[in-house]
Protein backbone atom coordinates (compact mmCIF):
# COMPACT_ATOMS: atom_id res chain seq x y z
CA UNK A 1 0.00 0.00 0.00
CA UNK A 2 2.50 2.05 0.64
CA UNK A 3 3.81 1.92 -3.05
CA UNK A 4 0.94 3.82 -4.13
CA UNK A 5 3.24 7.15 -2.25
CA UNK A 6 6.13 6.27 -3.55
CA UNK A 7 5.12 5.73 -7.06
CA UNK A 8 3.33 9.00 -7.25
CA UNK A 9 6.17 10.52 -5.36
CA UNK A 10 8.74 9.34 -8.45
CA UNK A 11 5.92 10.85 -10.81
CA UNK A 12 5.63 14.11 -9.09
CA UNK A 13 9.87 14.78 -8.70
CA UNK A 14 9.78 14.08 -12.85
CA UNK A 15 7.48 16.51 -13.51
CA UNK A 16 8.92 18.54 -11.30
CA UNK A 17 11.87 18.38 -12.97
CA UNK A 18 10.41 18.78 -16.88
CA UNK A 19 8.65 21.77 -15.57
CA UNK A 20 12.01 23.24 -14.59
CA UNK A 21 13.46 22.41 -18.46
CA UNK A 22 10.22 24.12 -19.42
CA UNK A 23 11.16 27.18 -17.88
CA UNK A 24 14.45 27.63 -19.37
CA UNK A 25 13.21 27.05 -22.55
CA UNK A 26 10.80 29.70 -22.28
CA UNK A 27 13.46 31.86 -20.79
CA UNK A 28 15.37 31.44 -23.94
CA UNK A 29 12.56 31.64 -26.53
CA UNK A 30 14.33 34.92 -27.78
CA UNK A 31 18.15 33.41 -27.47
CA UNK A 32 19.51 33.54 -31.06
CA UNK A 33 20.62 30.14 -31.97
CA UNK A 34 19.34 28.52 -28.69
CA UNK A 35 17.95 24.97 -29.10
CA UNK A 36 14.99 23.88 -26.65
CA UNK A 37 15.26 20.91 -24.34
CA UNK A 38 13.03 17.85 -24.41
CA UNK A 39 12.70 15.08 -21.49
CA UNK A 40 12.76 11.43 -22.20
CA UNK A 41 10.87 9.21 -18.85
CA UNK A 42 11.04 5.31 -18.80
CA UNK A 43 9.31 2.43 -16.46
CA UNK A 44 11.19 2.00 -13.75
CA UNK A 45 10.54 -1.68 -12.59
CA UNK A 46 11.44 -2.53 -8.97
CA UNK A 47 12.84 -5.41 -8.23
CA UNK A 48 10.22 -7.96 -6.79
CA UNK A 49 9.63 -7.91 -3.09
CA UNK A 50 8.51 -11.41 -2.90
CA UNK A 51 10.44 -14.55 -2.49
CA UNK A 52 9.11 -17.65 -5.03
CA UNK A 53 7.46 -19.24 -2.47
CA UNK A 54 5.32 -16.80 -1.85
CA UNK A 55 1.64 -18.53 -2.88
CA UNK A 56 0.18 -15.25 -4.70
CA UNK A 57 1.86 -13.90 -7.49
CA UNK A 58 3.44 -10.54 -6.73
CA UNK A 59 2.99 -8.01 -9.38
CA UNK A 60 5.88 -6.04 -9.99
CA UNK A 61 5.64 -2.24 -9.03
CA UNK A 62 6.84 0.71 -11.84
CA UNK A 63 8.14 3.69 -11.61
CA UNK A 64 8.72 6.65 -13.87
CA UNK A 65 12.10 7.67 -14.09
CA UNK A 66 13.42 10.85 -16.14
CA UNK A 67 15.98 9.11 -18.25
CA UNK A 68 17.41 12.14 -19.95
CA UNK A 69 17.24 15.00 -21.77
CA UNK A 70 17.41 15.85 -25.09
CA UNK A 71 17.98 18.83 -27.32
CA UNK A 72 15.93 19.75 -30.48
CA UNK A 73 18.39 19.60 -33.12
CA UNK A 74 15.44 21.37 -35.19
CA UNK A 75 16.75 24.77 -37.13
CA UNK A 76 14.87 28.31 -35.56
CA UNK A 77 13.46 30.37 -37.94
CA UNK A 78 15.96 32.94 -39.63
CA UNK A 79 15.59 36.51 -38.74
CA UNK A 80 16.63 38.81 -41.60
CA UNK A 81 18.42 41.66 -39.87
CA UNK A 82 20.69 43.17 -42.44
CA UNK A 83 23.63 43.64 -40.42
CA UNK A 84 26.66 42.89 -41.88
CA UNK A 85 28.18 40.81 -39.28
CA UNK A 86 25.09 38.39 -38.45
CA UNK A 87 25.23 35.11 -40.15
CA UNK A 88 22.68 32.29 -40.13
CA UNK A 89 23.42 28.41 -41.27
CA UNK A 90 21.66 26.66 -43.58
CA UNK A 91 22.54 23.18 -43.09
CA UNK A 92 22.96 21.21 -39.83
CA UNK A 93 26.81 22.48 -39.11
CA UNK A 94 27.97 24.66 -35.87
CA UNK A 95 30.13 27.74 -35.82
CA UNK A 96 33.62 26.77 -33.95
CA UNK A 97 34.38 29.44 -31.67
CA UNK A 98 37.74 29.38 -29.18
CA UNK A 99 36.55 30.35 -25.72
CA UNK A 100 38.43 30.22 -22.62
CA UNK A 101 37.64 26.72 -21.42
CA UNK A 102 38.47 25.54 -25.16
CA UNK A 103 36.70 25.10 -28.07
CA UNK A 104 33.39 25.16 -28.44
CA UNK A 105 30.45 25.20 -31.54
CA UNK A 106 27.34 27.83 -31.58
CA UNK A 107 24.79 28.04 -34.14
CA UNK A 108 24.95 32.07 -32.80
CA UNK A 109 25.73 33.81 -35.70
CA UNK A 110 25.28 37.16 -34.28
CA UNK A 111 28.92 38.37 -34.68
CA UNK A 112 31.12 41.53 -33.27
CA UNK A 113 34.34 42.64 -34.38
CA UNK A 114 36.38 43.48 -31.07
CA UNK A 115 39.03 45.67 -30.58
CA UNK A 116 42.04 43.92 -31.76
CA UNK A 117 39.92 43.79 -34.93
CA UNK A 118 39.11 39.98 -34.19
CA UNK A 119 35.53 38.73 -35.68
CA UNK A 120 34.12 37.36 -32.04
CA UNK A 121 31.02 36.67 -30.75
CA UNK A 122 29.00 38.79 -28.47
CA UNK A 123 30.69 37.32 -25.21
CA UNK A 124 34.25 37.93 -27.13
CA UNK A 125 34.84 34.43 -28.12
CA UNK A 126 37.06 34.51 -31.37
CA UNK A 127 35.24 32.81 -34.31
CA UNK A 128 37.97 30.35 -36.27
CA UNK A 129 39.04 29.78 -39.26
CA UNK A 130 41.05 26.26 -39.61
CA UNK A 131 42.16 26.98 -35.65
CA UNK A 132 42.96 30.80 -35.40
CA UNK A 133 41.05 33.90 -35.46
CA UNK A 134 39.66 36.10 -38.13
CA UNK A 135 41.53 39.60 -37.91
CA UNK A 136 40.37 42.79 -39.74
CA UNK A 137 42.74 45.46 -40.58
CA UNK A 138 42.26 48.76 -39.60
CA UNK A 139 41.30 50.28 -43.02
CA UNK A 140 38.73 47.39 -44.10
CA UNK A 141 35.27 47.80 -44.80
CA UNK A 142 31.90 46.38 -46.92
CA UNK A 143 32.58 42.85 -44.77
CA UNK A 144 31.19 40.36 -47.16
CA UNK A 145 30.65 36.72 -46.02
CA UNK A 146 29.55 34.16 -48.64
CA UNK A 147 27.71 31.36 -49.20
CA UNK A 148 30.23 29.16 -48.63
CA UNK A 149 31.58 31.26 -45.64
CA UNK A 150 34.96 33.04 -47.20
CA UNK A 151 34.94 36.38 -45.19
CA UNK A 152 36.22 39.10 -48.32
CA UNK A 153 36.85 42.99 -47.27
CA UNK A 154 37.69 45.90 -49.55
CA UNK A 155 40.91 47.39 -47.94
CA UNK A 156 41.65 50.80 -47.82
CA UNK A 157 41.04 52.56 -51.30
CA UNK A 158 41.07 50.15 -53.38
CA UNK A 159 38.14 48.15 -54.94
CA UNK A 160 39.53 44.40 -55.40
CA UNK A 161 38.12 41.63 -52.64
CA UNK A 162 40.57 41.20 -49.98
CA UNK A 163 39.99 37.94 -48.47
CA UNK A 164 40.39 37.36 -44.55
CA UNK A 165 39.76 33.82 -43.73
CA UNK A 166 36.83 31.30 -43.75
CA UNK A 167 34.44 30.68 -41.47
CA UNK A 168 34.94 27.56 -39.64
CA UNK A 169 32.36 25.09 -39.84
CA UNK A 170 32.14 21.62 -38.02
CA UNK A 171 29.04 18.95 -37.83
CA UNK A 172 28.61 15.76 -35.93
CA UNK A 173 27.32 12.62 -37.22
CA UNK A 174 25.39 12.12 -33.53
CA UNK A 175 24.66 15.98 -32.30
CA UNK A 176 22.86 14.50 -29.07
CA UNK A 177 26.20 13.62 -27.96
CA UNK A 178 26.63 17.45 -27.36
CA UNK A 179 26.63 18.86 -24.36
CA UNK A 180 25.32 22.48 -23.85
CA UNK A 181 27.79 24.52 -22.52
CA UNK A 182 25.84 27.86 -21.50
CA UNK A 183 26.40 30.86 -23.51
CA UNK A 184 24.56 29.93 -26.36
CA UNK A 185 27.64 27.11 -26.86
CA UNK A 186 27.87 23.45 -27.21
CA UNK A 187 31.00 21.34 -26.22
CA UNK A 188 32.09 18.15 -27.55
CA UNK A 189 32.74 15.22 -24.89
CA UNK A 190 36.02 13.47 -25.28
CA UNK A 191 36.00 11.40 -28.19
CA UNK A 192 33.27 13.21 -30.33
CA UNK A 193 35.50 14.52 -33.11
CA UNK A 194 33.50 17.13 -35.52
CA UNK A 195 33.46 16.27 -39.49
CA UNK A 196 33.45 19.10 -41.90
CA UNK A 197 29.65 20.26 -42.23
CA UNK A 198 27.95 18.55 -45.37
CA UNK A 199 27.55 19.76 -48.76
CA UNK A 200 25.10 21.64 -48.74
CA UNK A 201 25.29 23.84 -45.99
CA UNK A 202 25.53 27.26 -46.58
CA UNK A 203 26.25 30.48 -44.72
CA UNK A 204 23.24 33.59 -44.75
CA UNK A 205 24.79 37.00 -44.36
CA UNK A 206 22.41 39.49 -42.69
CA UNK A 207 20.33 37.08 -41.19
CA UNK A 208 20.28 35.27 -37.66
CA UNK A 209 18.95 32.07 -36.53
CA UNK A 210 16.20 32.71 -33.30
CA UNK A 211 15.46 30.08 -30.94
CA UNK A 212 13.17 27.17 -31.78
CA UNK A 213 11.46 26.63 -28.57
CA UNK A 214 8.09 26.57 -30.10
CA UNK A 215 5.95 28.96 -27.48
CA UNK A 216 2.59 26.87 -27.73
CA UNK A 217 3.93 23.68 -27.66
CA UNK A 218 6.17 24.77 -24.25
CA UNK A 219 2.50 26.15 -22.85
CA UNK A 220 0.60 23.37 -23.73
CA UNK A 221 3.49 20.63 -22.15
CA UNK A 222 3.36 23.18 -19.10
CA UNK A 223 -0.63 22.95 -18.48
CA UNK A 224 -0.45 18.98 -19.07
CA UNK A 225 2.10 19.15 -16.07
CA UNK A 226 0.19 21.28 -13.95
CA UNK A 227 -3.05 19.14 -14.05
CA UNK A 228 -1.10 15.67 -13.94
CA UNK A 229 0.87 17.42 -10.99
CA UNK A 230 -2.69 18.22 -9.23
CA UNK A 231 -4.28 14.97 -9.80
CA UNK A 232 -1.28 12.53 -8.60
CA UNK A 233 -1.69 14.93 -5.61
CA UNK A 234 -5.53 14.08 -5.31
CA UNK A 235 -4.84 10.28 -5.50
CA UNK A 236 -2.47 10.78 -2.99
CA UNK A 237 -4.66 12.48 -0.23
CA UNK A 238 -7.47 9.98 -1.19
CA UNK A 239 -4.91 7.27 -0.33
CA UNK A 240 -3.83 9.05 2.50
CA UNK A 241 -8.09 9.36 3.51
CA UNK A 242 -8.33 5.63 2.61
CA UNK A 243 -5.20 4.81 5.23
CA UNK A 244 -7.22 7.32 8.02
CA UNK A 245 -10.39 5.52 7.66
CA UNK A 246 -8.63 1.93 7.84
CA UNK A 247 -6.97 2.99 10.83
CA UNK A 248 -9.97 4.34 12.59
CA UNK A 249 -12.59 1.93 11.92
CA UNK A 250 -10.55 -1.12 12.14
CA UNK A 251 -9.22 0.09 15.61
CA UNK A 252 -12.29 0.29 17.12
CA UNK A 253 -12.84 -2.45 19.40
CA UNK A 254 -16.03 -4.70 19.67
CA UNK A 255 -18.21 -3.49 22.35
CA UNK A 256 -19.43 -6.30 24.79
CA UNK A 257 -23.10 -7.46 23.45
CA UNK A 258 -22.65 -6.10 19.89
CA UNK B 1 11.23 25.03 -7.21
CA UNK B 2 14.17 26.30 -9.67
CA UNK B 3 11.57 26.55 -12.42
CA UNK B 4 10.76 29.87 -10.48
CA UNK B 5 13.79 31.38 -10.70
CA UNK B 6 14.63 30.41 -14.37
CA UNK B 7 11.12 32.07 -15.24
CA UNK B 8 12.56 35.06 -13.36
CA UNK B 9 15.64 35.29 -15.47
CA UNK B 10 13.60 35.13 -19.12
CA UNK B 11 11.24 37.90 -17.65
CA UNK B 12 14.03 40.04 -16.94
CA UNK B 13 15.26 39.44 -19.88
CA UNK B 14 12.20 40.69 -22.06
CA UNK B 15 11.53 43.26 -19.39
CA UNK B 16 15.19 44.80 -20.83
CA UNK B 17 13.91 43.78 -24.48
CA UNK B 18 11.27 46.08 -23.96
CA UNK B 19 13.36 48.71 -22.68
CA UNK B 20 15.93 48.72 -25.99
CA UNK B 21 12.86 48.66 -28.09
CA UNK B 22 11.35 51.51 -26.62
CA UNK B 23 14.90 53.61 -26.57
CA UNK B 24 14.86 52.30 -30.47
CA UNK B 25 11.16 53.81 -30.91
CA UNK B 26 11.86 57.03 -28.71
CA UNK B 27 14.87 57.57 -31.10
CA UNK B 28 13.22 56.98 -34.59
CA UNK B 29 13.21 60.59 -35.87
CA UNK B 30 17.46 61.19 -34.39
CA UNK B 31 19.44 62.01 -36.77
CA UNK B 32 22.46 59.50 -37.10
CA UNK B 33 20.72 57.43 -34.43
CA UNK B 34 21.97 53.90 -34.68
CA UNK B 35 19.56 51.14 -33.45
CA UNK B 36 19.93 48.69 -30.29
CA UNK B 37 19.39 45.10 -30.39
CA UNK B 38 19.62 43.41 -26.95
CA UNK B 39 21.53 39.53 -27.44
CA UNK B 40 20.47 37.14 -24.61
CA UNK B 41 22.72 33.47 -24.37
CA UNK B 42 21.65 30.67 -22.05
CA UNK B 43 22.72 30.27 -18.52
CA UNK B 44 24.82 27.34 -17.10
CA UNK B 45 23.71 24.03 -17.44
CA UNK B 46 23.32 21.75 -14.23
CA UNK B 47 24.10 18.38 -15.96
CA UNK B 48 22.42 15.79 -13.46
CA UNK B 49 23.60 12.87 -15.51
CA UNK B 50 26.57 13.05 -18.43
CA UNK B 51 26.02 12.11 -21.61
CA UNK B 52 28.31 8.95 -22.12
CA UNK B 53 28.14 8.16 -18.57
CA UNK B 54 28.54 4.70 -18.06
CA UNK B 55 25.12 2.98 -17.40
CA UNK B 56 26.41 -0.71 -16.64
CA UNK B 57 29.06 -2.98 -15.65
CA UNK B 58 28.71 -4.21 -19.25
CA UNK B 59 29.93 -1.16 -20.35
CA UNK B 60 26.78 0.69 -22.04
CA UNK B 61 26.86 4.34 -22.98
CA UNK B 62 24.15 6.73 -21.54
CA UNK B 63 23.38 7.94 -25.29
CA UNK B 64 21.08 10.99 -23.94
CA UNK B 65 21.89 12.77 -20.15
CA UNK B 66 20.06 15.07 -18.22
CA UNK B 67 20.63 18.58 -18.51
CA UNK B 68 18.85 21.24 -17.06
CA UNK B 69 19.30 24.51 -17.51
CA UNK B 70 19.34 27.80 -15.13
CA UNK B 71 17.85 30.33 -17.51
CA UNK B 72 18.57 33.00 -20.10
CA UNK B 73 20.92 36.30 -19.31
CA UNK B 74 21.63 39.81 -21.54
CA UNK B 75 25.18 39.38 -23.01
CA UNK B 76 25.37 42.82 -24.50
CA UNK B 77 22.71 45.41 -26.04
CA UNK B 78 25.36 46.19 -29.08
CA UNK B 79 24.40 48.67 -31.77
CA UNK B 80 23.31 47.91 -35.70
CA UNK B 81 25.95 50.17 -37.74
CA UNK B 82 24.34 50.04 -40.72
CA UNK B 83 23.53 53.23 -42.70
CA UNK B 84 20.50 55.09 -41.93
CA UNK B 85 18.46 57.29 -45.15
CA UNK B 86 19.55 60.19 -45.76
CA UNK B 87 16.92 63.06 -46.10
CA UNK B 88 17.20 66.24 -47.79
CA UNK B 89 16.85 68.91 -46.12
CA UNK B 90 18.60 71.51 -48.56
CA UNK B 91 20.14 72.86 -45.01
CA UNK B 92 24.13 73.91 -46.67
CA UNK B 93 25.16 73.17 -42.58
CA UNK B 94 23.66 69.54 -42.85
CA UNK B 95 26.08 67.13 -43.63
CA UNK B 96 25.46 63.15 -44.36
CA UNK B 97 28.25 60.36 -43.81
CA UNK B 98 27.65 57.93 -46.37
CA UNK B 99 29.42 55.10 -45.36
CA UNK B 100 32.16 53.77 -42.67
CA UNK B 101 33.05 56.69 -39.99
CA UNK B 102 32.07 59.53 -37.87
CA UNK B 103 32.61 63.17 -37.10
CA UNK B 104 35.04 64.24 -34.53
CA UNK B 105 33.62 66.54 -31.68
CA UNK B 106 35.87 68.67 -29.29
CA UNK B 107 34.18 68.95 -26.03
CA UNK B 108 34.40 71.62 -23.82
CA UNK B 109 36.89 69.74 -21.11
CA UNK B 110 39.39 69.02 -24.42
CA UNK B 111 38.13 65.64 -24.96
CA UNK B 112 37.15 63.98 -28.09
CA UNK B 113 33.97 62.46 -29.05
CA UNK B 114 32.36 61.06 -32.10
CA UNK B 115 28.90 61.63 -33.71
CA UNK B 116 27.17 60.52 -37.27
CA UNK B 117 24.59 63.95 -36.50
CA UNK B 118 25.95 66.13 -39.16
CA UNK B 119 23.07 68.78 -38.52
CA UNK B 120 26.19 71.69 -38.04
CA UNK B 121 25.39 75.18 -36.93
CA UNK B 122 27.81 78.15 -37.14
CA UNK B 123 28.26 79.73 -33.87
CA UNK B 124 29.02 83.68 -32.91
CA UNK B 125 32.34 83.24 -33.91
CA UNK B 126 31.54 81.44 -37.33
CA UNK B 127 32.69 78.41 -36.43
CA UNK B 128 31.39 75.11 -37.71
CA UNK B 129 29.52 73.78 -34.37
CA UNK B 130 27.03 70.66 -33.24
CA UNK B 131 23.77 72.16 -32.02
CA UNK B 132 24.81 72.19 -28.77
CA UNK B 133 27.98 74.22 -29.53
CA UNK B 134 30.89 72.18 -29.73
CA UNK B 135 33.34 72.30 -32.47
CA UNK B 136 33.54 70.62 -35.21
CA UNK B 137 37.19 68.95 -35.60
CA UNK B 138 39.37 70.80 -37.29
CA UNK B 139 37.69 73.96 -36.33
CA UNK B 140 36.31 75.75 -39.47
CA UNK B 141 35.79 79.21 -39.28
CA UNK B 142 33.64 80.67 -41.56
CA UNK B 143 34.68 84.59 -42.45
CA UNK B 144 31.24 87.26 -41.79
CA UNK B 145 30.89 88.15 -44.95
CA UNK B 146 30.73 84.46 -46.96
CA UNK B 147 28.34 82.98 -49.61
CA UNK B 148 28.38 80.46 -51.50
CA UNK B 149 29.42 77.43 -48.62
CA UNK B 150 30.16 73.87 -49.73
CA UNK B 151 30.73 70.63 -48.69
CA UNK B 152 32.06 68.51 -50.97
CA UNK B 153 31.93 64.71 -51.24
CA UNK B 154 35.77 64.46 -49.76
CA UNK B 155 34.50 66.66 -46.66
CA UNK B 156 36.08 69.98 -48.13
CA UNK B 157 34.36 73.18 -46.76
CA UNK B 158 34.84 76.32 -49.39
CA UNK B 159 33.18 79.69 -49.41
CA UNK B 160 33.32 82.36 -51.71
CA UNK B 161 34.44 86.08 -50.46
CA UNK B 162 33.33 89.06 -51.56
CA UNK B 163 35.68 91.14 -54.34
CA UNK B 164 36.90 87.36 -55.29
CA UNK B 165 35.35 85.26 -57.96
CA UNK B 166 37.05 81.91 -56.86
CA UNK B 167 36.28 79.75 -53.67
CA UNK B 168 38.27 79.03 -50.62
CA UNK B 169 38.66 76.03 -49.63
CA UNK B 170 38.55 77.07 -45.30
CA UNK B 171 39.34 73.65 -44.53
CA UNK B 172 38.38 69.82 -44.37
CA UNK B 173 35.99 68.05 -41.73
CA UNK B 174 38.12 64.69 -40.38
CA UNK B 175 36.79 61.35 -40.31
CA UNK B 176 37.40 59.46 -37.93
CA UNK B 177 37.13 55.36 -38.05
CA UNK B 178 37.30 52.37 -35.40
CA UNK B 179 37.86 48.77 -36.31
CA UNK B 180 34.98 48.32 -33.99
CA UNK B 181 31.77 50.49 -34.06
CA UNK B 182 29.66 49.05 -31.89
CA UNK B 183 32.20 49.14 -28.85
CA UNK B 184 32.08 52.87 -28.65
CA UNK B 185 29.98 53.97 -25.72
CA UNK B 186 27.39 56.15 -26.45
CA UNK B 187 27.27 59.48 -24.46
CA UNK B 188 23.86 60.78 -24.73
CA UNK B 189 23.26 63.98 -27.72
CA UNK B 190 24.26 61.59 -30.48
CA UNK B 191 27.76 61.58 -28.98
CA UNK B 192 29.97 58.49 -28.69
CA UNK B 193 33.28 58.07 -26.88
CA UNK B 194 36.18 55.30 -27.49
CA UNK B 195 36.32 52.77 -25.20
CA UNK B 196 38.88 49.89 -24.92
CA UNK B 197 36.70 47.38 -27.22
CA UNK B 198 36.06 50.21 -30.03
CA UNK B 199 39.77 49.76 -30.45
CA UNK B 200 41.62 53.39 -31.15
CA UNK B 201 40.46 56.40 -33.51
CA UNK B 202 42.04 56.31 -36.70
CA UNK B 203 42.07 60.01 -37.80
CA UNK B 204 41.35 60.42 -42.09
CA UNK B 205 39.50 62.14 -44.46
CA UNK B 206 35.99 61.24 -46.16
CA UNK B 207 36.39 58.98 -49.13
CA UNK B 208 39.80 57.49 -48.13
CA UNK B 209 41.18 54.33 -46.36
CA UNK B 210 37.63 52.81 -46.13
CA UNK B 211 35.95 55.96 -44.66
CA UNK B 212 32.30 57.17 -45.96
CA UNK B 213 32.00 60.21 -48.31
CA UNK B 214 29.83 63.16 -47.41
CA UNK B 215 26.12 64.58 -49.08
CA UNK B 216 25.76 68.39 -48.31
CA UNK B 217 22.60 69.12 -47.59
CA UNK B 218 21.38 65.61 -46.40
CA UNK B 219 20.71 64.25 -42.74
CA UNK B 220 21.02 60.58 -41.87
CA UNK B 221 18.28 59.44 -40.39
CA UNK B 222 17.60 57.00 -37.72
CA UNK B 223 18.47 53.02 -38.87
CA UNK B 224 15.64 52.20 -36.32
CA UNK B 225 13.19 50.04 -38.61
CA UNK B 226 9.48 50.71 -37.44
CA UNK B 227 8.27 47.22 -38.60
CA UNK B 228 10.89 45.23 -36.79
CA UNK B 229 10.91 47.56 -33.62
CA UNK B 230 6.96 46.92 -33.32
CA UNK B 231 7.05 42.68 -34.15
CA UNK B 232 10.04 42.13 -31.63
CA UNK B 233 7.96 44.15 -29.06
CA UNK B 234 4.90 41.44 -29.85
CA UNK B 235 7.36 38.77 -28.95
CA UNK B 236 8.90 40.04 -26.32
CA UNK B 237 5.31 41.07 -24.58
CA UNK B 238 3.99 37.36 -25.28
CA UNK B 239 7.39 35.81 -24.13
CA UNK B 240 7.22 37.96 -20.53
CA UNK B 241 3.72 36.57 -20.45
CA UNK B 242 4.57 33.05 -20.91
CA UNK B 243 7.34 33.29 -18.81
CA UNK B 244 4.98 34.76 -15.97
CA UNK B 245 2.73 31.48 -16.97
CA UNK B 246 6.03 29.05 -15.93
CA UNK B 247 5.76 31.03 -12.70
CA UNK B 248 2.17 30.49 -12.03
CA UNK B 249 2.26 26.91 -12.93
CA UNK B 250 5.18 26.22 -10.41
CA UNK B 251 3.02 28.19 -8.12
CA UNK B 252 0.04 26.28 -8.50
CA UNK B 253 2.54 23.08 -8.20
CA UNK B 254 4.08 24.21 -5.15
CA UNK B 255 0.77 24.49 -3.61
CA UNK B 256 -0.89 21.87 -4.50
CA UNK B 257 2.03 20.23 -2.79
CA UNK B 258 1.10 22.04 0.36
CA UNK B 259 -2.07 21.13 0.32
CA UNK B 260 -1.07 17.10 0.34
CA UNK B 261 -0.42 18.07 4.02
CA UNK B 262 -3.20 18.07 6.29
Amino acid sequence: MENMLLVGLSRQVALGQELEMIANNVANIDTNGYKADKTLFSEFLSPRASDQTFNGRDQRVSFVEDRGTFVNMAPGAIQRTGNPLDVAIDGNAFLVVQTARGQRYTRNGALQINGAGQLVTSNGDQVLNNGTPITFQNTDHNIVISGSGIVTVQEGNSTADSPRGTLQLASFPNPQLLEKDGASTFMAPAGVNPNPAPAGTAIVQGAIEKSNVNGVAEMARMIEITRSYTDIANILSQEGDLRKNALSQLSQAPTAGS
Amino acid sequence: MRALDTAATGMAAMDLQVQVIAGNIANMSTTGFKSQRAEFQDLIYEHVQRIGAQASDQGNILPVGIELGSGVKTVGTPRLMTQGALLQTGNQLDVALQGDGWFKIQMPDGTFTYTRDGSFKQDSQGRIVTAEGNIVQPTITIPQNATGLTVNNQGQVSVTVPGSTTSQILGQFTITRFTNNAGLQAQGSNLFTQTPASGNPQDGLAGTDGAGTLQQGFLEQSNVEAVTEISNLIAAQRAYEMNSKVITAADEMLQTTAQLMR
